[in-house]
């Protein structure tokens, strides 16, 4: 019964399965792209110094600090470095110079152990980066009262 | 007295930053050879702000030292609504050199009654030789 039914339909012109096939030809098409490197860096927030016991030293690092936070999102093939810092306001009482030396450490898709130089990001992804600053007084020269601003540049390129 | 000494430096000296400041950018693109057959050259780049809030805006040109390079750039400063990206143009002159090495940065704008530190920069590597 079913071979006949079959014979007809193929005698018919008709697919045994009762399905029609559409008759065509197949194509490819192509999708380019061309990612060029990019660097993404967004402050989330500035760093807190505090002074050192014996008044030498205004430090993110210590107990009471903070670095500042910035994230970072790149396609890789760019370094990463911070500006030694330029920009500093400083109380009127303080007369004496201040060493500034900012560092920074990253984790994340670039682990970066802290450091003051520039790293190579050859891969892409997202990290966190911290950023310390250091002011440092020399010999018996000593922070005064008053309000102290430091900028540091971080920079992708 | 010597008590109070340390403890008034220690608040005064605190950097504050918290806030919730949270301004970016980045810039597009951050690499280019321009062939000139003119004095100067051009070189147009796109500041963006990838984040929700506003952002001040500064395009400079540098050379490879990091030393300003006197350029037309348009706009120079400018603000960035959250999401949005513009161009600048930035035209710089040969002065009198065959080949110049130029990095166009984009600068946040520390937010000066807010005390934000950090300053962040993107800056791209150009090349133009003249013809």
């Amino acid at each position: 019964m079913l071979y006949r039914l079959a014979l007809a339909l193929a005698l018919a012109g008709l697919p045994p399965c009762g399905f029609a096939y559409a008759d065509g030809s197949s194509a490819a098409v192509t999708f380019d792209a061309t990612v060029a490197a990019v660097c993404t860096l967004a402050v989330n927030s500035n760093g807190t110094m505090v002074a050192s016991a014996d008044l030498g030293t205004l430090s993110s690092k210590l107990a009471g600090g903070a670095p500042a936070l910035v994230s970072l999102s790149t396609t890789g093939g760019v370094d990463l470095s911070v500006d030694p810092v330029t920009v500093v306001s400083t109380p009127a009482a303080d007369v004496t110079a201040t060493a500034w030396t900012p560092t920074y450490s990253a984790t994340g898709a670039h682990p970066i152990a802290e450091t003051a130089a520039p790293t190579a990001l050859a891969g892409p992804g997202t990290s966190s980066v911290s950023v310390d600053l250091v002011g440092t007084k020399s010999g018996p020269a000593r922070f005064a009262e008053g309000t102290y601003q430091a900028t540091v540049t971080v920079r992708c390129e | 007295m010597t008590a109070r000494i340390p403890l008034g430096v220690a608040l005064a000296a605190a950097m504050c930053g918290a806030g919730g400041m949270a301004h970016g950018q980045s810039m597009s693109p951050m690499r280019g050879e321009v062939v000139s057959f003119t004095d100067a050259f051009a070189v147009r780049v796109f500041p963006a702000n990838p984040y929700g809030r506003r952002i001040d805006v500064d395009v400079r040109v540098y050379d490879q030292a990091f030393a300003p390079v006197e350029a037309r750039v348009m706009p120079g400063r400018f603000a960035l609504a959250a999401g949005a990206s513009r161009s600048v143009l930035v035209v710089v002159p040969f002065a009198g050199m065959p080949v110049r090495k130029i990095r166009i940065c984009t600068e946040s704008v520390p937010f000066p009654d807010n005390q934000t530190r950090i300053r962040a920069q993107i800056c791209g590597k150009f090349i133009a030789v003249r013809r």
